[in-house]
């Protein structure tokens, strides 16, 4: 593993009873690096999340996560922040927005111990970042959809991770709040440095973010650079000739013929 | 108003309604919020399997009770996790196993015992130093536990998934839950009966949850209504002369009827404040 690297995938193939979810996937990702994923659904980028996690095991080859390998993954996911894809919280659940962005230090304290003021502080200062600090003594569930997502990520953040995964982060949410969730993210990952691992069904919305990206479906049809990838040769391939890539203000935009761009 | 006390069995009957109340209602929260009022109700009737073994056996029918409700809880977690069951169905099935194991034992018995049906209905008045030592010990490690592990049941309760991602082991403490369940139901069999119990596990922390959106505000309100039905159910048991185990569950209803008519949560609310962890 060189370096530099935070991620790194050799040969991975993650296997269910029925089914494969991943085969044969390498690639490697460098630290403070922006991975957009992208791929149709059921093409196993969730489950290259979990890999990262320690969450799957891979039934062949090899993933390396800030230099831990096979069951050393679980030690080290104290310092990868998550952001699943999800419904929404359960408004029934009796916990503050405070509370539920405060369980994200959980691992870090470990067991059988109480958070400390320097655990809260972090935590008032994760949803400061997010914008919900009026929110902190609301109910977790009563909150929007947007700023579900925002309490989310505010936990993520609130474990001062080194990775940050998100799995379709704005898949619940309109377009504005959409907008200001990427902004948010981008602005996380540069001021702190992070590893961004970002899963999406729209690679627009977080283009001008990306160092790299990657197309999924179960395995790695394409990888590397945005510019080595978001051309249309490389997209006509992927997308069977169904892609427009329009330039408009600077800017690039990938138009497919079906929804899953 | 008091004079009941004047009897040892009342002392002890109220103490032992009293650990009751408050084990039952302080792991009900959990009971509540996770949805598992069915794996209460499967565990009292494993228990049931156990108490009949012992009466077979000429053992302690609560210690083959633990047995019985601790192994019946491994089986429902263990059988859930290979056999790709929901917790629901896993349950289903060992609801009804350890319960025909228990008429299988009855009928092995070479003569009727009615002791063996008091611990359906429960007899609280019939509740022993030796049941009281025993349950005092058990509320201890159900409450222990919940205290020691007060953040991580949070987290386990709020989001199983996010739990694991952040390096709780969660396979680990379900089971715990479970377990501590199993031992839940045992100490109140005595008191409430197999039948009774399932309404203490779930009705003190509705009626808490009618009235708190904090977390950690329900686990006191909880144990606050599950004792308060316990003791008052006892006094009108012992004026009224109706069985204790029914006027515990009857007082516990009203109790959640009238918190849901005047829950503040009808009326106003969203801000809850957080929790001091």
């Amino acid at each position: 593993m060189s370096r530099s690297a935070a991620v790194r995938f050799e040969g991975v193939t993650v296997a269910y009873p029925h089914s494969v979810a991943l085969e044969d996937v390498s690639f490697e990702l460098g630290q403070g690096e922006f991975l957009g994923i992208i791929g149709p659904n059921g093409s196993g980028k969730t489950t290259l999340l979990r890999v990262v996690l320690g969450l799957e095991r891979p039934a062949a080859g090899k993933a390396t996560v800030l230099d831990a390998v096979g069951s050393g993954l679980a030690s080290v996911r104290r310092r990868i922040g998550y952001v699943p894809q999800r419904r929404s919280i359960d408004p029934r659940f009796p916990v503050s927005a405070f509370d539920a962005a405060l369980m994200g230090v959980y691992g870090s304290v470990g067991l059988l111990r109480r958070p400390l003021a320097a655990d809260r502080a972090r935590v008032r200062a994760a949803l400061d970042a997010v914008g919900l600090t009026d929110m902190a003594g609301h109910v977790a569930g009563h909150l929007s959809g947007g700023q579900q997502q925002r309490l989310l990520i505010a936990r993520a953040l609130a474990q001062e991770p080194e990775i940050l995964l998100l799995d379709e982060p704005t898949s619940a949410v309109d377009v504005s709040t959409r907008q200001a969730i990427v902004e948010l993210v981008h602005k996380l990952h540069a001021e702190r440095g992070l590893t961004t691992l970002y899963v999406t069904h729209d690679i627009n919305e977080v283009l001008p973010c990306l160092d790299k990206v990657m197309y999924l479906n179960r395995t790695v049809r394409a990888f590397g650079r945005c510019e080595e990838v978001l051309n249309r040769k490389t997209l006509e391939a992927l997308y069977r000739g169904r892609v427009v890539l329009v330039e408009q203000e600077g800017r690039k935009y990938v138009v497919v013929g079906d929804s899953h761009a | 108003m008091l004079d009941f006390l004047q009897y040892s069995f009342m002392q002890r009957a109220l103490a032992g309604s009293l650990v009751v109340g408050l084990t039952c209602s302080i792991i009900g929260v959990f009971v509540v919020l996770r949805g598992m009022a069915f794996a209460g109700s499967g565990l009292a009737h494993a228990a049931f399997g156990g108490v009949a073994l012992g009466f077979l056996l000429n053992l302690n029918p609560l210690l083959t009770a633990v047995l019985f409700c601790l192994g019946t809880a491994g089986l429902i977690q263990v059988a859930g996790k290979r056999a790709q069951l929901r917790l629901d169905a896993s349950i289903g099935i060992f609801f009804a196993f350890t319960m025909a194991l228990g008429v299988v034992f009855i009928g092995l018995m070479k003569r009727y015992d009615a002791r063996i049906y008091g611990y359906l209905f429960g007899n609280v008045l019939g509740i022993t130093e030796g049941n009281l030592v025993t349950m005092v010990a058990l509320g201890a490690v159900v409450i222990g536990a919940i205290g020691l592990l007060y953040k991580e049941l949070k987290f386990l309760s709020f989001d199983e998934e996010m739990a694991q991602a952040s390096g709780l082991p969660t396979t680990a403490l379900s089971a715990l839950l479970l377990g501590l369940l199993a031992l839940t139901v045992v100490l109140a069999l005595k008191a409430v009966g197999i039948i009774l119990l399932q309404a203490l596990l779930v009705i003190p922390a509705a009626t808490a949850y009618q009235l708190t959106n904090r977390y950690g505000m329900m686990f006191f309100l909880s144990g606050l209504c599950g004792v308060a039905a316990c003791a008052v159910g006892l006094v009108v048991s012992y004026y009224l002369e109706v069985p204790s185990g029914a006027a515990i569950v009857i007082v516990a209803t009203a109790l959640f009827g009238l918190a849901m008519l005047f829950s503040p949560k009808r009326r106003k609310c969203r801000v809850c404040g957080p929790d001091s962890v």
